[in-house]
């Protein structure tokens, strides 16, 4: 008995080593194509995202800083770089050209502290010239349908100024005396446009100082 | 074992920054949403297309609203052109309110242009190739120097952005009509058919 099962053990044991050498070679080849198949997926999963995630919201570069506003003097140019022209595509915009006007948006007020809706801000001063200009406020996201449609902006021909031709908007949720901009939504961050049309300044943005364009200051916040 | 999955992950960011600088350039070209695939709906017609129609107290609620963030104060309306059938022709008549045309191509705005340009209460504005541009130039008659401002533009295709400005709300009609009054037609000057 016992010669025979020694001979059937080491029949499978030399098949089993067999198996074990095959799956050896199998698992150092597949080593290679698993790392492969890695660096492939990890390379387009995040290529496709970071560019999903770059094109998604505003222009990414491009933008002049004067004051609280940004300026974005090539929005709609031919010279725009990659990214303004994904954006642009990717949100169906039309950018206003060089020698139409200039955008101009602002998501902080002067002392670097984000809009906010639920806070009364004062924008006062004066615009960069133009031919005319409309100041506009925006909150995130899809507007609430219950609201009632209430002022969006201002132009310049509509506001009330002062003797020496300054103005003051007030950005808030309750009405104030004077020019009264309703905040577009009860809470959540908020973004102002300054849309400057037949402006000289759109060929060199990068020359204006904080003097001339608006000044955004929180005067008190609900809550 | 580590090293491999270390040079693995190299080659896996060098791969990410390749396809994310490919995907960023081919957005614009392969964008069914962006504005030049939007427009070109519009090809036909004689007038803008209202892209933004401002709101007025007999329409509070504009119609057409596919530009994303659209300033209310300002009507806008497109017109496309695809330059094989002819030069485009874009005519205003100036008003009281501002109004500015700008041509896209496919890269962006090459030219813009407000009703400042305009001569004596018109501004016409042809956009056209470099050959038919050579051509409009040698037909034009030396006595009667024409008073069209041509561009030539550097894509086949693209479309003219007419806006006008509404500065108080009483304008608001107004600027929805002015936009509508503007004429884009195609200017056929050869006189033989055009070879397809």
């Amino acid at each position: 008995m016992r010669p025979a099962l020694t001979a059937q053990a080491t029949a499978a044991a030399r098949a089993g080593g067999r198996i074990v050498g095959v799956g050896q070679r199998l698992w150092r080849r597949s080593a290679w194509v698993g790392l492969a198949l890695y660096a492939l997926a990890l390379g387009a999963g995040l290529g496709l995202a970071s560019a999903d995630w770059a094109t998604r919201g505003g222009y990414p570069f491009g933008g002049v800083a004067v004051g609280a506003w940004t300026i974005w003097p090539r929005a709609g140019a031919t010279s725009a770089d990659p990214y303004t022209r994904a954006v642009n595509a990717r949100r169906g915009e039309i950018p206003l050209a060089v020698g139409e006007g200039l955008l101009m948006t602002a998501a902080t007020d002067d002392a670097g502290r984000g809009l906010d809706a639920a806070c009364t801000y004062s924008i006062t001063g004066a615009t960069p010239p133009a031919r005319a200009w409309t100041l506009t406020v925006s909150g995130r996201g899809d507007p609430d349908p219950a609201r009632p449609p209430m002022r969006e902006g201002f132009t310049a021909t509509e506001i009330l100024r002062e003797r020496d031709g300054r103005f003051a908007i007030s950005l808030g949720p309750e009405a104030e005396p004077g020019n009264w901009l309703p905040s577009p939504r009860e809470t959540g961050p908020l973004r102002l446009a300054l849309r400057l049309y037949d402006t000289p300044v759109a060929a060199s943005a990068g020359s204006l100082d904080r003097d001339a364009v608006p000044a955004i200051t929180r005067l008190r916040c609900r809550t | 074992m580590n090293l491999r999955l270390a040079y693995a992950t190299l080659c896996g960011l060098t791969l990410a920054g390749l396809v994310h600088v490919a995907t960023v350039l081919a957005i614009p070209l392969l964008s069914e949403t962006d504005a030049l695939s939007r427009a070109r709906g519009s090809e036909s017609l004689d007038h803008p297309q209202p892209i933004y129609t401002v709101a007025t107290t007999a329409n509070p609620a504009p119609a057409e609203a596919w530009l994303p963030i659209p300033d209310p104060a300002v009507a806008v309306g497109v017109c496309a052109y695809d330059l094989a059938d002819g030069p485009l022709r874009v005519s205003a008549r100036t008003g009281p309110l501002m109004l500015t045309l700008a041509a896209h191509g496919r890269r962006g705005a090459f030219y813009a242009v407000t009703d400042q340009a305009a001569v004596r209460g018109a501004l016409d504005l042809v956009i056209l190739t470099r050959a038919q541009y050579d051509e409009a130039l040698a037909s034009d008659d030396e006595s009667e120097p024409s008073r069209d401002v041509r561009i030539v533009a550097p894509d086949r295709q693209g479309f003219v952005v007419v806006r006008a400005v509404a500065g108080l709300p009483s304008q608001r009609a107004a600027a929805n009509a002015a936009v509508q009054a503007v004429a884009c037609s195609i200017d056929s000057q050869s006189e033989e058919p055009p070879t397809r």
